[in-house]
Order: structure tokens, then C-alpha cells, then sequence
């Protein structure tokens, strides 16, 4: 059975996972189709792992259900499985044997020959080290060896949970292009991250996980298609305090040299003449384009999350100011 | 599947450094303890130790450390698959739960026929230098085969608790250490205990696995020869007539504990997340 565009790889239909006193997943509903490269995004402890748990079949369910390529029977999952890659949280590999030999583990259930072997090892940089253990890696060649194993077989749905952790910005470019080319290659990708600008450059669709629930999900060009406005005055503080205070105002928050904010009504002249009438006068002024990070932030009102020192953004963060909130 | 399965098992055995050293050392101790054997018997005529004779020594009470090797084996390869988390990444791979249980089910026979089938090297090769080829006695029959066969059993027994002990643990050490205790004094404080609270229990309890197990382990069941020089020695030295127990119902007894054994493991390791 192949699938079509429009074809939902994964559905989950209030799917929930309780343990004794916590909600890890609180009924949450969501849809992949083929072809998209489904960024999960949420932050640590949100519920992302358990979820991809639940879809790989090692964590039992104890509310709701899903289908894996229109199936959900047991015997039906058994069989979808074969048709995924997939990696759960940290390289799982036996530390003894060399990068070759785990993947000959894995070829040998997934009914693969060390042709296929070779050329993963190939596709992740990893040919001349094939023959180390395991336990000798790098924590980026884990990775690697990792999205190796993901891609013998060559899967129609890829789930990566965190492929990025630990990696240094070489590496995290270079896994965001291998990811990047089986996207263009017609793998659906269900990537899951707490980094917000790899989500960003490398996913079609998004959905925000917190506390267990799903809090948005759309694609990563709607959620992001409402401007944000972009504001500058001599005293950066002052301006940010004002606007955090401007009544129409979602979130607002200082980025590098500038304030942003979101506006319910966008009307940024009022918003001017607002500061104005407080004796803030400001010298830049322009609708800007929004970032997923200040999507996230309308969709949780979180705390800023973890962002990679890549120079994709600082990793300090710049100060913030919510609604209602005074720095 | 299966198969692909339990031929990942063997190759993860086989480059897995444990299975070596656990090997090395068992065949160390094994020639030991057997070269002492034929060493004796070389200062005590009454004692041979030359083959069939020596099969009595070879598969004889010694051949529970094959069994405790094998259980020590058993829990670092299933184990360490919690720890490693690969239990898990083989069910993400494509491997149901059922199947992964099976590969490590179809482990138990064969490491215990490794260890059992190192012992009778090292023993027979040993018992060979001392024996004389040319009077053309069968050194090697059905009364050894059925010995080894019952062993095997015995010992598949112990493993499959081995095995119990690692799905229910998911820890090397901690698993070992509640086997060994089971094995060395649990199962007796526990029979022995329940025993004096209830007496009618007693015949029941009886029937505690490894109890059960230990029920094939005499090599004198199935060697009439040496149940004979058993018991000619035992009236030499006025000692007990060996008392032989019924194997029909020790057969039975062991099947049923493996079975159980395995399919608790089963059943614990299914409803557990990985």
C-alpha cells in the first residue's frame, strides 16, 4: 500500500498516556499527512517522547487511539511500523559492537543487505569510522549512526526525536540537511525539538505540545504569517516596559536591538501615539515577519526555550516582557 | 522473523565480551576441578577416573556451576538490553515485543548446551588420557545421552528463572544477586519456612523450581552401571543406598516451571512500557 498527498501517515484521536499522578499526553489529536515534514515542538518535559512512544508501540496508551497509514489494529501497527524509521531520545546502540555491526542488527530485522549498510554509512559521513565501537563515538557520530539506522530500509516515514541534541553547529547544519533531503525526497518527517529555529528552517507543519496538550498546530508558513511589530528607541528598556503595558499588546519582548510585539488589533499608528503620549518616541517602527519562536510564545506564554549557540539566536535570550508582566 | 530475530541474539552473543569471559572462566574452573579428579584417581585405584566410568564424575554434582554460568550469562545479555535501551530501539526497528522475547526464550537451550557441551569436552577429553581405547568399551551411550538430556533440561530450568529475574529487573546486578539468592538459600528459607507453618504444605513445596529442577541432576538415574558402583560403595562404607526419583513426573514438574517461568516473564515484560 502506497500513500498519497492528503493521506494521514499518523491521526491521533485523544490519545493520552497517565501514569499514577501525572499527564504525561492529555488527549491530543493530530494529523501528519505524506510528504510533510512535521515539526513537534514543545519544551523539556511537554510530552513529545511519550508521544513518539506511543506511535512506535513502547509505550502503552491508556486513553484514546491513533492509525499508522489508515491502520490500527494491532496486527495493522505491527506492519505500518516496518515502514518507519525512527529514533527515540538518545542513540540506543550496543556500545561493544562497531557502527557496522549495529547496523547489521538492525539491517537483519528490517530484512536489508550490507549494500544498503554501506551506503547509509556513506549518506551519514560515517564509512571510515564504520569499524570503531559503538562506545568510542562521538555524541555526534551517535547521532549520526542513529539517523543511519533510521534511513536503512529507506522508510516512508521518518520520526527523529531530538537528532539535533548534542551536536555542535557544524553538525546541526549537516543533520538539518540530511533531514532536509529526505523531505525533498518525498519522506514524511515527523521531527520532534525543543530548538524553535530548527523546527523552523526545516518543517513544513508544526504542532506545539505543552503540559501534554497540543496548543497549535497549522503549517509553518500560516503560524508564522502574521507580522509582528518591530520597535526601537533610545532606551530599549523603557520601550519595553511601555509595551508589555499597551493594553492591545498579546506579548511583547526585547529581541537583540529592537522591542517586537504583537498586536490584537495591528494597529501600530495607536500603538505610536500611545507611547508618544508617555514621553517614548520611537525612531523605527515596521511590521516584521514573525518567527515560530513568537508563535510559540502566543501559543504557551512561556518562558523563552533553550536555543542552540549556533548564531541562530543568542543563547542568553533577551530580556522578555509578557502581559502583565513589568521586568 | 523470529529467526532474523535469534540470529541477532547469536551475534550479539558472540561479539559480546561477557560471553567469553563467562566462557573462559567456566572452562578454567571445569578443567580444574576435573584435572584434580584425574589426579586423585591416579592415587586411589578405587576412584578411576577414565571414560565411561569418569561420566559419572564429569556429570555429576559439579555440573550446577555450567548451570549458574549460564543463568549469570542469560541475565547480562537480557539485561543489558534495558540499560542500553535496545529492547526498545529493536521494537522501534520492526521487531513486536513477542518476537524479541522469543529470540532470548530460544537463547536458554542453546547457552545451556554450550556450557554443558564445554564441560563434557573438558571433562571427556581429560577422562580420555586416562583411558584405555583398546578393551572397546562404549564410552560415550544412551545412558550419557540421557543424562545430558535430563541436564539440559535442569539447566534450561535455571536459565529460564535467569530469564525472569532480567525482563522483571531490567538490571544486570540486581538481577543477578535476586537469582543467586532465590538459588542459594530464598528457595529453602521459603520452603522451609512455609513447611513448618503448614505441614500439609510440605509435599507441595516439594515442588519448588529449582528443587524441581535439581530432581534430574543425579547421574546415577540413568546410568544403571554407576547407579550399581553407587551403591556397592554405599554398602562398602555403610552409607545409604542412593534413592532414585521417579524422572516421569521430575520431567513433567520441569517443563511446567519453564513454562511458567517464561510465560511470566512474558507477560511481564508485554505489559510493561519499554
Amino acid at each position: 500500500m502506497t500513500s498519497t498527498p492528503d493521506d494521514p501517515i499518523i491521526q491521533t484521536f485523544g490519545l493520552s498516556k497517565r501514569y499514577r499522578k501525572t499527564t504525561a499526553v492529555d488527549e491530543i489529536s493530530f494529523r501528519v499527512e505524506t510528504g510533510q515534514v512535521f515539526g513537534f515542538l514543545g519544551p523539556n518535559g511537554a510530552g513529545k517522547t511519550t508521544t513518539i512512544g506511543l506511535l512506535l508501540g513502547i509505550i502503552m496508551p491508556t486513553g484514546g487511539r491513533f492509525e499508522l497509514f489508515g491502520g490500527s489494529s494491532a496486527a495493522d501497527l505491527h506492519a505500518a511500523r516496518q515502514r518507519i524509521g525512527a529514533t527515540l531520545e538518545t542513540p540506543n546502540f550496543y556500545p561493544y559492537l562497531s557502527g557496522r555491526d549495529n547496523l547489521r542488527i538492525v539491517a537483519n530485522v528490517k530484512r536489508r543487505d550490507s549494500a544498503e549498510i554501506e551506503r547509509v554509512l556513506d549518506l551519514v559521513g560515517l564509512g571510515r569510522r564504520a569499524k570503531q565501537k559503538f562506545k568510542a563515538y562521538s555524541l555526534g557520530m551517535k547521532q549520526r549512526l542513529a539517523l543511519a539506522a533510521t534511513m536503512l530500509g529507506d522508510p516512508e516515514l521518518v520520526i527523529l526525536d531530538e537528532p539535533a541534541n548534542g551536536l555542535d553547529p557544524e553538525g546541526m547544519r549537516e543533520i538539518r540537511e540530511i533531514i532536509r533531503g529526505l523531505g525533498e525526497r518525498g519522506k514524511t518527517i515527523f521531527l520532534s525539538s525543543h530548538l524553535l529555529s530548527e523546527v523552523e528552517r526545516t518543517c513544513t507543519h508544526v504542532a506545539i505540545i505543552q503540559n501534554g496538550k497540543i496548543v497549535r498546530q497549522d503549517s509553518v508558513t500560516d503560524v508564522t504569517a502574521h507580522g509582528v511589530a518591530g520597535l526601537r528607541a533610545p532606551d530599549l528598556e523603557a520601550l519595553a516596559t511601555a509595551v508589555a503595558q499597551y493594553p492591545a499588546a498579546r506579548w511583547a519582548r526585547q529581541r537583540g536591538d529592537r522591542v517586537v510585539a504583537e498586536l490584537e488589533d495591528g494597529d501600530m499608528a495607536a500603538l505610536n501615539e500611545w507611547l508618544g503620549r508617555r514621553g517614548i518616541h520611537v525612531f523605527h517602527l515596521a511590521l516584521e515577519a514573525r518567527s515560530l519562536e513568537d508563535v510559540f510564545m502566543e501559543a504557551t506564554g512561556a518562558t523563552r526555550m533553550d536555543e542552540p549557540a549556533d548564531g541562530s539566536s543568542s543563547p542568553s535570550g533577551p530580556a522578555e516582557h509578557r502581559l502583565g508582566e513589568v521586568p | 522473523m523470529i529467526g532474523a530475530a535469534f540470529r541477532s541474539e547469536m551475534r550479539k552473543a558472540w561479539k559480546r565480551p561477557a560471553t567469553w569471559v563467562t566462557l573462559g572462566l567456566f572452562g578454567l574452573i571445569t578443567f580444574a576441578d576435573l584435572f584434580d579428579e584425574f589426579r586423585e584417581a591416579r592415587k586411589d585405584s578405587e576412584d578411576p577416573f577414565f571414560l565411561p566410568e569418569a561420566w559419572s564424575q564429569i556429570l555429576g554434582e559439579e555440573v550446577v556451576i555450567g548451570f549458574i554460568f549460564t543463568s549469570v550469562l542469560v541475565i547480562l545479555l537480557v539485561a543489558a538490553e534495558f540499560s542500553w535501551r535496545t529492547a526498545r530501539q529493536n521494537v522501534i526497528d520492526g521487531l513486536s515485543k513477542s518476537q524479541w522475547y522469543s529470540a532470548k526464550v530460544l537463547l536458554l537451550p542453546l547457552l545451556t548446551a554450550l556450557f554443558l557441551g564445554l564441560r563434557v569436552f573438558v571433562g571427556g577429553s581429560v577422562a580420555l588420557a586416562g583411558t584405555d581405547l583398546s578393551n572397546g568399551a562404549t564410552l560415550f551411550g544412551t545412558a550419557q545421552i540421557s543424562a545430558l538430556g535430563g541436564m539440559l533440561l535442569t539447566g534450561v530450568g535455571y536459565a529460564s528463572l535467569a530469564l525472569f529475574a532480567a525482563v522483571a529487573i531490567r538490571s544486570s546486578g540486581p538481577a543477578m544477586a535476586v537469582w543467586f539468592a532465590w538459588f542459594a538459600f530464598g528457595e529453602g528459607l521459603l520452603v522451609g519456612g512455609l513447611g513448618s507453618l503448614f505441614e500439609g504444605l510440605r509435599p507441595i513445596l516439594r515442588w519448588a523450581p529449582i528443587m524441581t529442577f535439581n530432581r534430574l541432576r543425579d547421574y546415577v538415574q540413568y546410568d544403571p552401571d554407576a547407579l550399581r558402583r553407587a551403591a556397592e560403595w554405599a554398602a562398602q562404607h555403610d552409607r545409604p543406598v542412593p534413592a532414585l526419583e521417579a524422572l516421569g513426573p521430575a520431567i513433567a514438574g520441569s517443563v511446567l516451571w519453564i513454562a511458567a517461568l517464561t510465560l511470566a516473564g512474558w507477560l511481564w515484560f508485554h505489559r510493561r512500557d519499554l
